[in-house]
Order: structure tokens, then C-alpha cells, then sequence
């Protein structure tokens, strides 16, 4: 029963990041029909561009202010936008011609922030702050210290796992809102059909800007939670962690289907914290236990279900 | 006129040939190592090209095939203790068994779906094969050593070279065989192709079993170069490289792949010496650390200027000076054809040409 919450938990937080990098690669396909391999690593230029406020621009000794990344976090959400636009411009460019070709553009500029980064920051962690470091605590001790921490299952729930959480939960209300206003409709009428759409007065390219400027923040905010998660950040880091559980998230809830994201990174999240603990149980020496489920989940919904959970094409 | 251009182009791939010979004898000893990588990013490009130029698949995961090999001739070698070429043959096995694997995804998977599930992949063999520890030596990597005819250096790279003259040959044979037809078939259009008869999954799969023993054996000779292997040499950003640089070489073509390979992999070490000896910028700025950011801008670049890559602009500039000789050519036809004993088809010859 222990091990079943614990995975609970963990599936929980990692999911939940799982779902927001999903919702951003979600949006940008609907929109745009492209497979946005670049997304991650928007999301680790900003969170990198939190950390160089958060030190006090000292790349080299700065220490982390503590509570910075409160408000570091507002201009790294508006570089991930403005970032996400700049990118939708370049692929924009390239409009007319195939899908691989602007799927190799955006494998391009991922390779190209991640150079940048590096130039940067070289190839080194940088300690990387929570919104609100530690756990709840449910009972004090008399000298101020913690002494019941919540824990659920043998886990000690922390509050950040709590706040990836609220922040999927909050994102998920707001699209669902946006969807229903005048723009949120106006971009699911260019969705379907572009070329109707500017027929009845819609600016595809305000619309594809939109999406991708609102994609740009899902992708920030998922680097700054996501960073925080390993509490550490390495150029590429989104790349190589969150990038293909978020594509395989929005695979699973049928690529073009918000809800379906939200929900696929869920069950994603639980399907490979489920994994790793029965690896782990059995005490096989299998390395990246989590990056086989994926690649296993990944190739299972392909094969099997390619319309994936609630998507309604293939 | 016809016959002279064909002697033309034959020389200019002697020429190539033989500049290409007496390269590894220019290069100074403490870069050989880096000649022999760049020979081998050559036979890189030729394997991705046949997967995204003849069988028109993305892959995003080519760097798992060339590390697979790589650690299929450290582990032959060293746990199984084979000679060097049996190794190799080796090295080509496993990379064909770990791309068709792929394959039999791609028979149903196709486009952008394929391209994740070769990217998963590639992240797969990254963090997972490459780390089992009885076969890979986990991070301490597997020795691989070179064969003992070619211990040193400057005949390693030669080596290197003789097989990248093979592997060049055996995809000239391959796109003028049937196979080859049959693969390219494919890419253009499945279909179609098996409406002429085609056996669609046969050849898509041996298509992958191609590039990926390519790869694998590209690998085993990479393995050979530093003469160990180690998990991280075949990070899966370096799949993303491989792509690129079959896009900057230009998809389909042989030469454009073998240039951009060595260009790729020679990149960093250019800029190094740039870097060092020219004091102004771009170079001044650009160190070896900034060949990825490089090479993702000019494949930028090349999208919004040369979409037919580095075969492209080759094309143009041979286009461009082909024109003029033609001009110039029609100019001396114009001449001669006032003179009534010059047989005037000189002048057809120039426009053919053109």
C-alpha cells in the first residue's frame, strides 16, 4: 500500500510537469501543425535567464537570493514568449514547404539554444532554487523545528510537489477559460482551417502568434518548475528530461487534445513512477527504468492507439 | 562535346580522389586522430543519407546506432576477444539489429511520429544500453583497441580512408542497383511503389538494416580512434548533430554527405585554430565549444537560402561556371562558324551544356 502512494506521488509531480510541457506542444501543433522540438529548451533558456537575476547577474560566485525566484520568474515567462514568437517567426519563414523540413528547423534551433547556453554557462549544474523550499509541516516542535512533516505513503510531500501541482490545476482552468472567449474560439477556428478563418476576418498571424507566445510561457514555466524539481540546472536540461515524457504525454491524450495533455501527463507520470518502482522492487539491474516506459508507452500508443486517449484524428 | 565533359567529370573524381589520398600525409600528427574522425563522419553522413536522402525516414536517433556499433567492437574485442575485422563485421551486425528495430516501427509509424519515437530512442540507448555495465563498461567505457596492422596514427587514418572509398562504392552501387531503386521507390512514394511490385516492408527494413550497419561500423572505427568508448561519446544531442549535418550536406546526395561529414566533425577543431590565430571577429569570439551553434545556424541559414544544402550550392557554382563556359564556348562557336571548315554542332554541344 506504501509503495502504491509513494508512486502516486511521484507519478503526481512529474506528471504534472509532464502535462505543462505537453500543453505547450499540444498548442503549437494544433495551431500550427508543428512538432515543436525546440519547446524544451525555451523553457531551460528562461529558467537560465531566472537564475542570472536570481544571482544577481554573478554567473561565476553569485548566491541564490532567497524568494528571488518570485518575481525572477515574471521576465523569464516574458523571454520564453517572446523566445516561442521569435521561433514561430523563423519556422513561419519556411512556410509552404514540408513538415520535416520545419521539424528540422526546430531540432535546429534546439540545438542552438542549448550551444548558447553553453557558451554561456559552460557545461556545469548550477544550483537552482523552489518557489518555497521544505514541506508543509503538520506539527510543530517546541524549538521551532518540524516534527510531522506530511508525508503520504514512506514520501515526504514537499511543497513544491504541491505547487507544480496548483500550477498545472490553475493553467488547466485558465486554457479552458481562453478557449472559451472571442480569441480562444478564434483559435480554434484557424485550427481547423486556416485559410476559412482569415475569410471571416481572423489574423492567422496574429493567432499563430498568439499560440506560440502562450506555448512559450507553458514552456518557461514548465523549466522553472522543472529545474527546481532536481533543484539544479545544465544546459539542455529540459531537453534531455521533460522534452519526450511531454511529447509522450501529448501522444497519449491524442495530440491535439488540451484536456487530453493535461491528463496524458498524468497518467504517463504514474505509468513511469509505477515502472521504476517495480524495477526497483525486483531489484533488476536495469539502468533508466522511466526512459524505457516512456520509450515503451511512446511506442505502444503509435501502434496501438494512435489517435491516443481523447483525440479525435489521427 | 558530350564525351570530353563525361572525361571531365572522371577526372575531377580522380583529382578528388587523389587529393583526398595524399590529405592524411598534410595533416600535422597531433590531428591525425581528428582527419580519422572526420573520414568517419563521412561514412556517418553516407548512413543517414541512406535513411533520410534513399529511404526518406528522419531519424533523430542516429547517434544510438553509431554508439551501439561502437560498443559492439569495444565488447567483441575485448570480452570475446576477435580479431580487429571480425570485430567490425561485428560492430556492422549490431548496429543493423539495433536499426531495424526502428524499422519494423517505421512500417507503421510514419513522418513526425517516426522522428519521436527515433529521438525516444536515441535517449533510450543513451541512458539505458549504453549503461549496462556488462556490456558497456558502464563509465569507465570499454577499451577498443586498433588492429595491429594499423597502431599508429597516420596508418589508422588511411585505413579510415580505404573504407570510406568502400562505403562510397557501395552506395554508388546501392543507388544503381535494384534495391536501391526499389528503397528510393519508397521514399517517393509507397503505393505507387508497391503497385509496380515493390515489397514495401522488405526493402523500408532493409533499408534501416543498411544505414544502421553503416553506422555501426562507422562506430567500431570510432571506437578505435581514442581506442575506448565511453557512454558519453554518443550523447543523444549528437543525433541531432548527425541530422543537421545530413541537411547541410544536402538529402540524397553522396558527396554532399561525405563533405558535410567531415566538415562536422572538423568544425571544432577549425574554429580552435581560428580562434587562436585570427584576432578579430566572428573568430576572435567563436571558440571549439560553439561548432553545434554553427552548424544549427547555417542549416538556419540554409533553409531560408540553399534548401538543397551544401549539394546545392556545389550545383549552383558548377551551374554558374559551367554558363560561363558555355558563353564562352558559344562565343568561340560564333567565331568559328564563320569559318566554313569548322563543323558548326560545337555550338549544340555549348547548349547542352549549358
Amino acid at each position: 500500500m506504501k509503495a502504491v502512494l509513494d508512486v502516486l506521488v511521484i507519478g503526481l509531480q512529474n506528471g504534472a510537469i509532464y502535462s505543462l510541457v505537453a500543453l505547450g506542444l499540444v498548442l503549437v501543433y494544433k495551431a500550427t501543425r508543428v512538432l515543436n522540438f525546440a519547446h524544451g529548451e525555451v523553457g531551460t533558456t528562461a529558467a537560465f535567464v531566472a537564475w542570472v537575476l536570481i544571482v544577481g547577474g554573478d554567473t561565476e560566485r553569485g548566491a541564490l537570493t532567497p524568494g528571488a525566484l518570485w518575481w525572477a520568474a515574471i521576465p523569464a515567462v516574458v523571454v520564453g514568449v517572446l523566445l516561442s514568437m521569435g521561433v514561430s517567426t523563423l519556422i513561419g519563414r519556411l512556410r509552404g514547404s514540408s513538415a520535416v523540413t520545419s521539424l528540422v528547423a526546430t531540432v535546429a534551433i534546439a540545438l542552438l539554444l542549448v550551444a548558447t547556453q553553453l557558451g554561456f554557462f559552460r557545461a556545469q549544474a548550477r544550483r537552482f532554487p523552489r518557489f518555497v523550499e521544505g514541506s508543509p509541516c503538520l506539527r510543530g516542535a517546541a524549538d521551532g523545528t518540524c516534527a510531522r512533516e506530511l508525508t503520504i505513503g514512506s514520501i515526504v510531500v514537499s511543497w513544491h510537489t504541491l505547487i507544480i501541482l496548483a500550477v498545472l490545476g490553475v493553467t488547466s482552468l485558465l486554457l479552458a477559460a481562453f478557449f472559451r472567449t472571442r480569441w480562444g474560439t478564434a483559435l480554434l477556428a484557424m485550427a481547423q482551417d486556416p485559410y476559412a478563418a482569415e475569410l471571416q476576418g481572423i489574423s492567422v498571424r496574429r493567432m499563430t502568434m498568439l499560440a506560440w507566445g502562450m506555448a512559450g510561457a507553458l514552456a518557461a514555466i514548465a523549466g522553472i518548475l522543472g529545474a527546481g524539481v532536481f533543484n539544479q540546472l545544465t544546459p539542455g536540461l529540459m531537453l534531455g528530461t521533460f522534452l519526450i515524457p511531454g511529447f509522450t504525454a501529448a501522444v497519449l491524450g491524442g495530440i491535439t487534445s488540451m484536456a487530453g495533455a493535461a491528463v496524458g501527463g498524468i497518467v504517463l507520470g504514474i505509468t513511469v513512477a509505477a515502472a521504476n518502482q517495480i524495477v526497483q522492487s525486483l531489484r533488476w539491474n536495469l539502468p533508466g527504468p522511466p526512459h524505457v516506459a516512456v520509450l515503451l508507452v511512446l511506442m505502444a500508443v503509435l501502434l496501438v492507439r494512435p489517435r491516443g486517449l481523447l483525440g479525435k484524428e489521427a | 562535346m558530350r564525351v570530353p565533359q563525361i572525361r571531365g567529370a572522371r577526372a575531377g573524381v580522380l583529382v578528388v580522389a587523389g587529393a583526398a589520398a595524399l590529405a592524411p600525409l598534410l595533416v600535422p600528427e597531433v590531428f591525425l586522430n581528428v582527419a580519422s574522425r572526420a573520414i568517419l563522419f563521412g561514412i556517418v553522413g553516407l548512413s543517414i543519407n541512406v535513411l533520410i536522402g534513399y529511404t526518406g525516414q528522419v531519424s533523430l536517433g542516429h547517434a544510438a546506432f553509431v554508439g551501439i556499433g561502437a560498443f559492439g567492437a569495444g565488447f567483441a574485442q575485448t570480452e570475446m576477444v576477435l580479431p580487429f575485422p571480425v570485430a567490425l563485421v561485428f560492430a556492422g551486425l549490431t548496429g543493423g539489429v539495433a536499426a531495424v528495430v526502428l524499422g519494423g516501427v517505421a512500417l507503421r509509424v510514419r513522418g513526425l511520429y517516426l522522428a519521436l519515437v527515433t529521438l525516444a530512442y536515441g535517449i533510450f540507448a543513451q541512458e539505458v544500453i549504453f549503461n549496462i555495465r556488462s556490456l558497456t563498461g558502464g563509465g569507465a567505457g570499454m577499451p577498443a583497441p586498433r588492429p595491429s596492422f594499423a597502431t599508429g596514427n597516420l596508418a589508422y587514418a588511411y585505413m579510415c580512408l580505404g573504407l570510406l572509398g568502400v562505403a562510397i562504392a557501395f552506395d554508388r552501387r546501392l543507388t544503381s542497383s535494384r534495391a536501391g531503386r526499389a528503397i528510393q521507390a519508397l521514399r517517393d512514394d509507397e503505393r505507387v511503389a508497391a503497385s509496380w511490385g515493390v515489397n514495401v516492408t522488405a526493402y523500408k527494413l532493409l533499408g534501416f538494416v543498411i544505414s544502421g550497419a553503416m553506422a555501426g561500423i562507422a562506430g567500431g572505427l570510432l571506437a578505435s580512434v581514442e581506442q575506448i568508448v565511453a557512454p558519453l561519446d554518443f550523447a543523444f544531442t549528437l543525433s541531432l548533430t548527425f541530422l543537421l549535418m545530413a541537411v547541410i550536406g544536402g538529402v540524397g546526395s553522396r558527396a554532399g554527405a561525405v563533405v558535410a561529414g567531415v566538415f562536422v566533425a572538423s568544425l571544432p577543431t577549425l574554429l580552435d585554430a581560428a580562434h587562436r590565430n585570427i584576432p578579430f571577429p566572428p573568430f576572435s569570439v567563436l571558440n571549439a565549444s560553439f561548432s553545434p551553434l554553427v552548424v544549427a545556424l547555417l542549416v538556419l541559414i540554409g533553409f531560408l537560402f540553399f534548401p538543397g544544402g551544401f549539394a546545392e550550392v556545389g550545383r549552383t557554382i558548377a551551374g554558374a561556371v559551367r554558363a560561363r563556359a558555355a558563353r564562352s564556348r558559344a562565343a568561340a562557336a560564333v567565331a568559328v562558324a564563320s569559318d566554313p571548315l569548322i563543323d558548326v554542332s560545337v555550338g549544340e554541344g555549348a547548349h547542352a551544356g549549358a
